[in-house]
């Protein structure tokens, strides 16, 4: 039974963007994301399915989690439950997930603090760990603008871990020296 | 920091995994009498083999529990596939 | 004071001179130096103080080998402990100090210590403090023992960026070898990764004359060129510190002096490599004299730093590498002085410095004294990952054997110690294309130590580990290396025993007369060299190190006061309001019982199971009968492991025919997910059944009290809010703000109850709503520690705390599904079981205490019997503010049949009586429950 509030910091408002080193953090506001489950919803044509590294079109599009199971961006609005006649369990997750994009000509080198993140290898799923955190990691638009699901009592965590990683950008690159510069520096 | 293969999302680090077992449990239909040995024996009797392993593991991220085999000694990944029939 | 700097064009810039300050004594280096080597160009040889007898030390090597030259080192505020002189990068305005001396290296009161040394050997402080207790010592040597002094400055930007990366071949070394396989790889389209510790590359390679027609310095550079230019990637100043599975290899980066240093995790195809390997020490009497240095030490500081260490020097090798590199000091300028192994021991003379040196009745008058034991490959990473060792006759050396996958070990670090030869395996490793080997011209006669030889002869110089140690670990028959290692803690300093390892070994093979291979190696682990602990936690620390889950409400309740703590992995209001916790804890108990309290349930489980199989799954993962629940209503249950053990308790509802929404406790959301999901897929149709959880969609308060009844009025929600029309255990779907409401009558305080759960963005306006509402009747926000004490005052439990590893549901009171449940559930058989009808169970049950007592102590034991015996324990008590006396839960052997019988309550040597009740202490008839 301790007050540990002062250990905590606030949360942030998390509405805010963030731009360090050339690399921006922009929270994303989505009107709906949905998920969807069922034994053939990869198959079933709807939408646009994104993986790994795989680049999002406008929306809607569904974002490829399991075998059996997509989130769907900026989807109609469906009832939730269970539909018989497509076989898929439908939820409203609109709220579960906070939405980042980080972008910049560094940005993957940003995330690769947080995961072992190869963009030669494909993967048929955007979820994965980051900074220890589940997230959902693709791109968007372009080659470097990456977007982040992330569940929104993780938010605070992600943004912080991200906000760091972006810091440490400044000294990457110094320090060790070109050898020829080390050996230029001599007499 | 082990790469395991996730029969569907492809290579990850083993940080998104949990072990679930070794393969081969099949579990008792307690609908019928099961006698204590057979149920004891499918609580806790484990292999524990040293060398080539076949065992069922968790991908947390995306939930799929499949099969891997692996060397327990040499940590070599043999391969991994799905512990759903007819699944790819 | 002479200077040992000579004019040798070298790896310094004589432009830019640094100032710094050793044991509180000015110096001057320059831009390129380590710490030691610019003490050395100022004649210093005394850099530190050995660990146990506080011998005075020089460096024996010029690199990570050196076991001996420690400082502590500070830099504009910023002090380190334990900084390898020999590796350290001078910067202007450091001041360092010798670690393990007072007041100086030079000057150490205790060197006193040295003069019992014959009572010190291996061993001796366990034999000697064993009686009466050694805890009586243990204050007094532990402030003798150890190194450095921590500083009390916390660093606190000292925070180590870690990444991820990748390569097709990681070259580790830029020496010759190194260089020559990133180039062959690199040009061979590979993409390629070289690292080198050092700052400037080449590793040795600045000793030589030339290398293929090139000055030195112009080879290394117009090779790093060539690498770069082929789009391969070089790193210096980052040592490869460990293999771990799958190759990873673990890279530490270091920056300037006082920064934390930067982690790569480089996860690598193929691994070639080339780390070279040590010129190591020979054992002879006060082998451990500062001037005793081994000769590629030597060479070492005159290539790279101009530092010509000695002006008379005695050379004692038994190899062929010698004669180059002595041809190198003589044209320096020192005067040589060879000794031949063959002629019979040497042995060094001198107080604080190597001053004489004998063999035999010959003595020589010299100020240095170089030695060559031969070459021992640097094979540590190499055995990290995995690959075998085989020992070479011809080079008396372990050298790298069956490889691990995707490794090769080229150059030195593989025993080929000749330039050419190296330089062709090495391009024939980075491009793939054969070649063949050279025949090594390496020629060695073994020199180990010898056992039962005269005077004091160091194998481990940091630990203080002699020849007669190893003698007397082999008499106590400490003859296993890894015994050797830990009766001696031969190998076990900071160095980890780069230089003593092969001594120990070869020593403890002589006194044995055994062969050396047969004795053996110690397990090489990782880190290859000291690395900071910070580097491992990166930014994992702090708010970062376990990050809890936020509420979406906190900011409202940080402004109304709340005090926030961990809770299930949450941060959540523990009560609200400053000062005293425990009278605002129990305002609150008084306002959920008088009128209502408003609490954010938040974190507790939303988990959806919906589909064709959801009825039958449910009805197998609980231990209740959910199949018979219809849509709206609402049961508690049980989910239990295999092992019959309550795992979680908490209430389903149905939804619809095809839909059940699990409320599992806040804490066990996870462990509930990865539950259901494994069995959803092991022995069920994963396409019939599928589970969602929303957990983190629906923000969940509860209004619970009496008057909850009229705060909901006042929200004019579209609902019939009479007990008959919503009666407990059920649920109902409406709206507010537009957006789907869901409010359950359930309860965890025994009081007419409320769940509503909401999307988490309209929470804070449901919250702002039943405040506002709440006000009106005397209502206002509880939080944790007041529902913890509402529930127990109701006998509802907390699994994990008023249940243990053993509680299975019939000990609780639920003992029907057991005996009538038909179908097949998890943990069903295990409920059987000869241990489950035992006749000894621990069941809950409540204990009261007599008019005026105090509450019991939780976790207290029941005690009975002669001797007396633990039969249960308490596992939740509070001062009942509802009750006006303590209420206790406990687990009791056959609590349920001794209900009214008094036990004894055993706390720290204190016994009090308590009477076994039922566990429900408020309302036990449920009428408010149900009002
Ligand atoms: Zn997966």
């Amino acid at each position: 039974m301790r007050n540990d509030s002062n250990k905590w910091d606030a949360p942030a408002a998390l509405t805010v963007g963030h731009t360090e080193n050339g690399v921006a953090l922009t929270p994303i506001e989505l009107t709906r994301q949905t998920l969807i489950s069922g034994p053939r919803v990869l198959s079933q044509a709807d939408w646009s399915i994104v993986g790994w590294p795989g680049i999002a079109p406008t929306p809607p599009y569904a974002l490829s989690l399991r075998r059996d199971r997509v989130l769907l961006v900026d989807g109609p609005d469906m009832a939730d439950g269970w539909q018989e006649d497509t076989q898929r369990a439908i939820s409203d997750a609109s709220d579960a997930y906070s939405v980042f994009d980080v972008s910049g000509d560094r940005a993957f080198e940003v995330l690769q603090r947080g995961a072992e993140l190869r963009l030669d290898a494909e993967s048929k799923s955007v979820a994965r760990l980051l900074f220890g955190i589940g997230v959902l990691l693709y791109r968007v638009n372009t080659e470097d603008q990456f977007r982040i699901h992330v569940a929104s009592s993780h938010a605070e965590a992600l943004v912080k871990s991200l906000k760091l990683a972006i810091s440490a950008l400044r000294s990457a690159g110094q320090g060790n020296s070109r050898p020829e510069d080390a050996l230029s520096k001599t007499s | 920091m082990q790469i395991f293969p996730c029969p569907f999302c492809g290579p990850r680090n083993e940080t998104e995994f949990h072990f679930a077992g070794e393969l081969g449990k099949e579990r008792p239909d307690t609908t019928q009498e099961v006698a204590a040995p057979d149920w004891a024996t499918y609580l806790y009797a484990q292999r524990n083999e040293k060398g080539p392993v076949r065992e069922v593991w968790m991908h947390l991220t995306c939930s799929e529990l499949f099969v891997m085999e692996r060397d327990s000694v040499s940590m070599e990944v043999v391969g991994s596939g799905s512990l759903r029939e007819g699944a790819e | 004071m002479t200077s040992h700097r000579t004019t040798r064009a070298a790896l310094i810039d004589l432009g830019k001179p640094l100032r710094f300050t050793f044991d509180g004594t000015a110096y001057q280096g320059f831009e390129g130096d380590t710490l030691a080597s610019a003490l050395l160009a100022n004649g210093v040889r005394v850099m530190g103080r050995s660990f146990k007898y506080h011998r005075p030390r020089g460096p024996l090597g010029a690199w990570v080998d050196d076991p001996n030259a420690i400082m502590g080192v500070t830099l504009n505020g910023r002090s380190l402990p334990n900084c390898p002189a020999t590796t350290t990068p001078l910067e202007d305005g450091m001041q360092a100090r010798a670690v393990n001396a007072w007041p100086s290296a030079r000057f150490d009161i205790k060197g006193g210590l040295d003069l019992f040394h014959r009572w010190l050997g291996a061993g001796f402080y366990y034999k000697t403090f064993m009686w009466p207790d050694w805890h009586l010592f243990e204050p007094m040597i532990r402030k003798m023992a150890g190194l450095g002094d921590i500083s009390r400055n916390v660093l606190e930007d000292y925070c180590a960026d870690q990444v991820h990366d990748h390569c097709e071949t990681l070259v580790i070394g830029g020496g010759a070898a190194g260089l020559a396989a990133a180039r062959a790889a690199a040009e061979g389209g590979q993409n390629v990764v070289l690292v080198d510790d050092k700052p400037v590359l080449g590793g040795g390679v600045h000793q030589l004359a030339g290398v293929e027609d090139f000055a030195p310095r112009d080879w290394v550079a117009s090779e790093a060129h060539a690498i770069e230019a082929a789009g391969g990637r070089i790193l210096t100043a980052t040592t490869a510190f460990g293999i771990f599975d799958h190759r990873m290899v673990g890279l530490v980066q270091n920056g300037p002096f006082g920064t934390a240093p930067r982690l790569h995790r480089m996860r690598a195809a193929r691994i070639i490599l080339a780390t070279g390997a040590l010129d190591r020490p020979v054992t002879f009497a006060s082998n451990d004299l500062p001037g005793v240095m081994t000769i590629d030490a030597a060479c070492e500081y005159l290539a790279r730093y101009a530092v010509l260490v000695g002006k008379r020097i005695g050379v004692l090798s038994n190899n062929s590498l010698a004669d180059d590199k002595l041809a190198m000091l003589a044209e320096a300028g020192a005067e040589v002085v060879r000794l031949n192994p063959a002629d019979g021991a040497i042995c060094a003379l001198g107080r604080k410095q190597v001053r004489c040196v004998a063999q035999g009745r010959n003595s020589h008058k010299v100020d240095t004294l170089l030695v060559s034991g031969g070459m021992t490959p640097l094979v540590h990473l190499w055995r990290h990952a995995g690959g075998k060792l085989d020992w070479c006759t011809e080079r008396q050396a372990f050298l790298p054997g069956a490889a691990p996958e995707g490794m090769v070990a080229i150059g030195a670090a593989g025993g080929t110690f000749d330039l050419d030869a190296a330089l062709a395996e090495a391009r024939a490793a980075g491009s793939g294309v054969p070649a063949d080997a050279i025949p090594s011209r390496y020629k060695l006669t073994p020199l180990w130590p010898e056992p039962g030889s005269k005077g004091r002869q160091w194998i481990d110089f940091q630990h203080d580990v002699t020849l007669k140690d190893v003698e007397l670990a082999a008499r106590e028959n400490y003859v296993s290396v890894e015994h050797l290692k830990r009766y001696t803690t031969l190998g076990m300093a900071s160095d980890q025993g780069k230089t003593s390892n092969m001594a120990g070994l070869a020593a403890m093979a002589a006194v044995q007369g055994r062969p050396l291979p047969e004795v053996g190696t110690t397990t090489f682990r990782p880190p290859f060299v000291p690395v900071p602990i910070e580097l491992y936690h990166g930014h994992h620390e702090k708010q970062l190190w376990h990050p809890l889950k936020r509420l979406a409400l906190e900011q409202e309740h940080r402004e109304i006061g709340a005090a926030l703590g961990e809770y299930g992995g949450w941060l959540r209001p523990g009560w609200y309001g400053t000062g005293d916790a425990k009278a605002h804890i129990r305002q609150e108990i008084l306002t959920a019982r008088n009128a209502a309290g408003l609490f954010d349930a938040s974190p507790l489980g939303k988990i959806e199971v919906i589909g064709p199989d959801a009825e039958a799954f449910v009805d197998f993962i609980y231990y209740n009968t959910i199949s018979t629940l219809k849509p709206g209503h609402i049961r508690y249950g049980f989910m239990l492991t295999e092992g019959g053990i309550v795992m979680d308790d908490g209430v389903i509802a149905r939804l619809d025919r095809n839909r059940f929404v699990i409320s599992c406790s806040s804490s066990h959301v996870g462990s509930v997910r990865t539950h259901l999901e494994a069995w959803r897929q092991d022995g069920n149709d994963p396409d019939r059944i599928f589970v969602h959880d929303l957990t983190d969609h629906w923000a969940t308060l509860t209004v619970a009290g009496p008057k909850a009844r009229e705060v909901l009025t006042d929200l004019a929600l579209d609902m019939d809010l009479s007990p008959t029309a919503f009666p407990h255990m059920t649920m109902r779907e409406t709206r507010f703000a537009h957006s789907p409401l869901r409010v359950a009558r359930v309860s965890f305080t025994g009081d007419l109850s409320y769940e509503m759960s909401i999307r988490r963005s309209k929470a804070a306006e449901l919250w702002q709503a039943l405040v506002a509402a709440g006000e009106r009747i005397g209502a206002a926000p509880i939080g944790v520690e007041a529902l913890s004490i509402l529930r127990a005052e109701k006998g509802y439990i907390m699994i994990g705390k008023d249940t243990d590893g053993e509680t299975m549901p019939h000990d609780l009171g639920f003992g029907v599904p057991r005996q009538k449940k038909k179908v097949a559930f998890i943990g069903d058989r295990s409920l059987h079981s000869v241990k489950a009808n035992g006749a000894r169970r621990k069941m809950l049950v409540g204990l009261t205490v007599s008019v005026g007592d105090k509450a019991l102590p939780t976790g207290a034991h029941l005690v009975e019997g002669t001797p007396l015996q633990s039969v249960g324990y308490v596992t939740s008590s509070y001062d009942s503010p509802t009750l006006g006396h303590p209420i206790a839960l406990a687990l009791v052997e056959n609590g349920t049949e001794r209900l009214g019988e008094s036990i004894s309550v055993w706390h720290m040597g204190e016994t009090r009586m308590a009477t076994i009740s039922a566990p429900c202490a408020f309302d036990p008839e449920g009428a408010r429950l149900n009002a």
